[in-house]
Order: structure tokens, then C-alpha cells, then sequence
């Protein structure tokens, strides 16, 4: 009875919360704030998988005799404390993590991650709009990026580096306002022909809102921050463009704002980074997908 | 700011996302182990070795360009080998190389340096990757597998006395009940193997996820920015963040890519050292060999590593 508990119905058992916690992230959409898009049917064949592991091992009996054999050679599978210690470590965490998980990092990991303000380090990835500092005028043979309304492609625009045709390829929000991203506004400081692009223009953005301690000689800046994210959320990383305001924003470290502002791109440190002279801060729910790819 | 606080909302996201993102893997790994176990013969997992050693242990450490496995499933897969006849040297050629000397590694890697001299960083990365495999291989040619293997696994290899068929190994008795099995009992045994394998392992994997989800949300690492100025140094720190941070070896160049103020011998002692060594390998290779050969070879890659970057950043100047 006691091998039968170990063999068959603990494994089976395990297999099945893993399986539930995969499919149950993959279908419910939670799996968006963990694994970028291409990632994400990993976890539904994965969970699928186990699912049918999980069943072979409960519904076929003589499958789950491993362990039995003295010359087993799973490690801790061969000691009763090693047997109940190895379902606990498979079980709790995976419980707990998926109990409690929220969909978005809290201050103190941001900041412990550090914040990049330049796009020096980042790669550009599809989910930014924007040809990347080392595709754009440098490399003529990187395919365009499609736009949001599927119109003229970015990078045969930024090819024709005119504000005119800018102005048309840049999606605009129903007030009228340039749509942008954050991590859009740090690769277009890093290329002369998209600053052209950007620079005077009035965008709007969202963002979670930061503090800023290292750029704030005046006092009335602050960082516009969103976790840039390249396989999983383990290896995102928080990046942010400054926004100057005149008046303190009516919202809490980390809230969501929305900035509308004019794009400058003043050199400070010898690096040239986009700052946003923000003419409206208004706090907004968070977005679908609070990551950026 | 203080260099230690811990959230466990943090920690659950940043753990949750290694799961997720490495737990298919780990269950693409056990499936091929298992397939191995029940589909495979073992007279056939060493007949395509070439006879001379050295040209064997070069072959193991090219095999991930045509079965290209990440690190963790890797782990999962030279067990399998292992127990069917794999020769142990070649084996752990094959787990050391496969994490790097892959297509995909070296496809990520050109694609996340683009415009910081991909192509020398990723022949780099290649070149490195093989030779390190290869090292580690001619170093335990002579090294007896009780040395190195786990009493159980050691227990499960061919040749040695049984007590009865399990599912977990192949050695005699298994691999004569697999003569006279059919398609459908391949089939349940590639299911039971994998599934014990994926429980094993994945015990060892969640121990490593957790250490390194730990790392990576509750402690400052804006304090290490300062240590990137001395190139030595920094090399010692990249590498000691490739070990805490456990990244997948296909992903790990676009958070080297990121540590701008790091050079890039640094960078390179990172995309090397991380793969074939990290705090989730630690006790994944746990489960296969003996610790002291686990600490050995942690702290000679380390040594090598740390020496070959630091080397090549004052002959190459990155």
C-alpha cells in the first residue's frame, strides 16, 4: 500500500498539478506576464504532456513500479524521507509561486535589477515598432518591420528619413498624439535619422512611474519605466525614458500613467537619451501585457 | 539601498518564468531519454562512435549542431546514454558541448551582439564551447565510473548483477524484456522512463530555479556595476552571475549583451561558463555524479574559463 502511495498515486498526483498549472496559465492568458509569444506554446505541449504522463501513471498500474527495484537509479527515490522530501520540493514551490504570482515586479526588484535609460544593451525584438539603432540606415537588407495598421513598413520609412513620411507610418492615438513605446524612445536616441523622427513631436506613452535619482538636477523629473522582456520573466529587464513635469504626478511609485509630452533628446553624460517634457500625466489601468518583447 | 531584500512576490515571478520557460524542455529531454530506453538497442548507441578515442570524444562534442539540447534536457539525456553503454567520457563531452556548440546558441548569440562584433563573439563562443568539451572529455578518460557515478547510477549500468526489470534502468533483464516487447509496450515503457526521469530531475532543476530567482529579484546587482572596471575582476563577476543567475544557454546572450559597462572578454567568460555550469546544473549533475567530481568540475571550468577570457581580452583587446 505504502509503495503503491509512492509509486503510483504521489507521481500521478504530481504530473497532474504540474499539468493544471501550465494548461491553467497557458488558457486563462497568464502565461503573457512569464514567456514572451513564441515561448508560450512550449508550456501548452508541455502541459499536454503531462497530462498524458499523469494518466499512464495512475490508470495503468504496471507502468508505476519504478523505485521498487533495489537497483532503482533515481537517487532519492530509494529512502521513505527522500521519497516524501522529493514530492514536496516537486509540489510546494510551483503551488505557492502560482498561488501568488502577480503579473508585474515591485519596486525593489526593479530597482535591484537596475535601470537602463539608453538602448546601448538591449536588442531590438519584434514587439518594438521601430527599426533598432544597428538595423536602420546602417543595414538596408533588414527586412521592415510591420506596422500597427499593417501600412507602410518602418524601415522603408525610416529610409526616407522625411517628418512628413514619419508623420504618416508613426500610428497616432485618437487624439492625435504619436503612439510610442518606451523602449521605441530609447532606440530612436541611439540613431540620428529616428531622432529626426521623434524629436519635437508630441507622443503619448504609458508606463509605470519611478522615481528618478541619478538625472534629477531640477527636481521635476521622474522615469517612465517598463520591464523589457526577452525569453521568460526571470530575464526581463527594466528599462525607462525620463519624463520631465512641472507639476509632481498625482500617483504612487510603480502606479500606471499615461504621458503625453514633447520628445527632446538632450546629451547628458556624454550619452544622448530622450526626455519628455510632459504636458499631461494621467494614471491608467495596466495594460494587457505588461511586459514589452 | 540595502544589497538583500527579498519579495516573495518577486521571487514567484522570476521563478515561475524559469519553470516555465525550461520545464518543456525538460519534458522534451525525459521523452527522447525514454524513447532512448524503450526504442533504442545498446550494441546500436555506440556503433556509430568512431573507434579511435580522440576522434569519438570530437565527435561528442559536435553532436549538438545535429541534436541540439539545452543544457537542462541534456542532463536528462546522458543519463539515459549513460545506462545504455554510452562510454561516460563521451557522455559528458556530449552534456558539456551541446549547451553551446548548438545552431541555435550561435544563432542568439550573433543576433543579440549585432553591432558589438557579432561574428567574432559567436566563433568565440563556438570554438571555446568545443574545445572546453573536449578537455573535460580527455580529462575523465581515465577516470574509473565509480569515481565519478553515482552509487546508483552506477548500480544501473550494463553488465552489472539485477535483481529484477525496472523502469528506470537498462541493463540486462531490461534490455532482453525489450526484445520481446511490442509497439505499444515500447510506448508505456518510453512514457514510465521519461516520467521518472522528468520527477528526478526536475527535483534538482526547482532546488536551482529557486536559488537563482532568488538571486535575480532580491539581491542589488547595480553594486557589482563598480567591479566592471577592472577587466580581471570583471571576469570573475560575470561568470559568478552566469553561475547565480542559471539563464538558458539558447537566451543567455541577450542579458550578457546588457551588461554594457562589462567587457567583452567578460561577456564572453559569461555565455561559456553559464551553460555548462550554474546553480540549477549543480544539483542536476547532482543526480548523476559523485560530489566531489560535481565541485571538481565546477571549480576547474571556472578556473579555465576565467583564465582563457582574461587571456584573450589582453591578446584580442575586448
Amino acid at each position: 500500500m505504502k509503495n503503491a502511495l509512492f509509486n503510483r498515486w504521489l507521481p500521478g498526483f504530481t504530473l497532474l498539478a504540474w499539468s493544471a498549472v501550465l494548461l491553467t496559465y497557458y488558457f486563462t492568458g497568464r502565461i503573457s506576464a512569464f514567456l514572451r509569444p513564441g515561448f508560450r506554446i512550449n508550456v501548452l505541449l508541455a502541459g499536454l504532456a503531462m497530462l498524458v504522463m499523469a494518466f499512464c501513471f495512475i490508470f495503468l498500474a504496471g507502468v508505476a513500479n519504478c523505485c521498487d527495484d533495489e537497483r532503482c537509479g533515481h537517487p532519492l527515490g530509494r529512502r521513505k524521507l527522500g521519497r516524501i522530501v522529493t514530492f514536496l520540493v516537486l509540489i510546494l514551490p510551483i503551488t505557492a509561486a502560482a498561488m501568488f504570482s502577480p503579473t508585474s515586479y515591485d519596486a525593489t526588484a526593479v530597482i535591484n535589477k537596475g535601470i537602463a535609460t539608453d538602448a546601448s544593451g538591449l536588442v531590438r525584438t519584434s514587439g518594438t515598432r521601430l527599426p533598432g539603432p544597428a538595423a536602420s540606415a546602417d543595414d538596408p537588407s533588414e527586412p521592415p518591420l510591420p506596422t500597427k495598421d499593417g501600412s507602410q513598413p518602418a524601415a522603408q520609412a525610416a529610409a526616407t528619413p522625411s517628418t512628413d513620411a514619419a508623420d504618416q507610418y508613426l500610428p497616432k492615438s485618437k487624439d492625435g498624439n504619436i503612439e510610442v513605446q518606451v523602449i521605441d524612445l530609447l532606440y530612436a536616441a541611439q540613431d540620428s535619422s529616428m531622432r529626426a523622427d521623434f524629436d519635437g513631436k508630441t507622443v503619448e506613452t504609458i508606463g509605470q512611474l519611478m522615481p528618478d535619482d541619478s538625472h534629477n538636477g531640477t527636481g521635476n523629473r521622474f522615469k517612465l519605466m517598463r520591464m523589457f522582456m526577452y525569453c521568460c520573466a526571470a530575464d526581463a529587464k527594466p528599462i525607462a525614458t525620463l519624463v520631465e513635469s512641472p507639476q509632481a504626478p498625482a500617483a504612487a511609485e510603480m502606479a500606471w500613467v499615461k504621458v503625453v509630452g514633447k520628445v527632446t533628446f538632450p546629451v547628458e553624460g556624454g550619452r544622448t537619451i530622450p526626455v519628455l517634457e510632459a504636458t499631461k500625466v494621467q494614471q491608467v489601468d495596466p495594460p494587457e501585457e505588461t511586459m514589452l518583447y | 539601498m540595502s544589497w538583500f531584500s527579498f519579495h516573495f512576490s518577486d521571487f514567484a515571478l522570476s521563478f515561475l518564468g524559469i519553470i516555465f520557460e525550461g520545464i518543456p524542455f525538460l519534458v522534451l529531454g525525459s521523452l527522447m531519454s525514454g524513447a532512448v530506453e524503450a526504442f533504442v538497442p545498446r550494441e546500436s548507441i555506440t556503433k556509430w562512435l568512431p573507434k579511435n578515442y580522440a576522434a569519438s570524444i570530437v565527435v561528442c562534442a559536435l553532436l549538438g549542431l545535429v541534436l541540439p539540447m539545452c543544457e537542462c534536457a541534456s542532463v536528462v539525456v546522458i543519463r539515459r546514454l549513460i545506462r545504455k553503454g554510452l562510454p561516460l567520457s563521451c557522455a559528458i563531452t556530449y552534456m558539456m558541448g551541446a549547451p553551446i556548440v548548438s545552431p541555435v546558441v550561435a544563432l542568439s548569440t550573433y543576433v543579440a551582439f549585432r553591432g558589438q562584433n557579432p561574428l567574432e563573439m559567436t566563433l568565440l563562443r563556438m570554438i571555446l564551447g568545443f574545445l572546453i568539451a573536449v578537455g573535460v572529455g580527455m580529462a575523465v578518460r581515465d577516470i574509473p565510473a565509480d569515481k565519478l557515478l553515482q552509487p546508483e547510477m552506477l548500480d544501473s549500468l550494463p553488465g552489472r548483477r539485477r535483481t529484477g526489470l525496472s523502469m528506470a534502468v537498462a541493463g540486462d533483464d531490461a534490455e532482453m524484456a525489450m526484445a520481446g516487447e511490442g509497439v505499444s509496450g515500447k510506448i508505456f515503457r518510453t512514457i514510465q522512463s521519461a516520467t521518472a526521469d522528468f520527477l528526478d530531475v526536475t527535483f534538482f532543476f526547482i532546488v536551482g530555479a529557486a536559488i537563482a530567482s532568488t538571486f535575480n529579484t532580491a539581491v542589488n546587482q547595480n553594486l557589482l556595476v563598480p567591479l566592471a572596471e577592472n577587466p580581471g575582476l570583471s571576469v570573475v563577476v560575470m561568470m559568478g552571475l552566469a553561475f547565480a543567475l542559471a539563464l538558458c544557454s539558447s537566451t543567455n546572450a541577450f542579458i550578457a549583451v546588457s551588461f554594457r559597462m562589462f567587457p567583452a572578454s567578460a561577456k564572453l567568460a559569461f555565455l561559456l561558463f553559464g551553460p555548462v555550469f550554474d546553480t540549477k546544473l549543480f544539483f542536476m549533475y547532482g543526480a548523476v555524479f559523485r560530489r566531489w567530481f560535481v565541485m571538481s568540475l565546477g571549480i576547474g571550468l571556472f578556473i579555465v574559463i576565467a583564465l582563457i577570457c582574461n587571456h584573450l581580452g589582453l591578446i584580442l583587446n575586448i
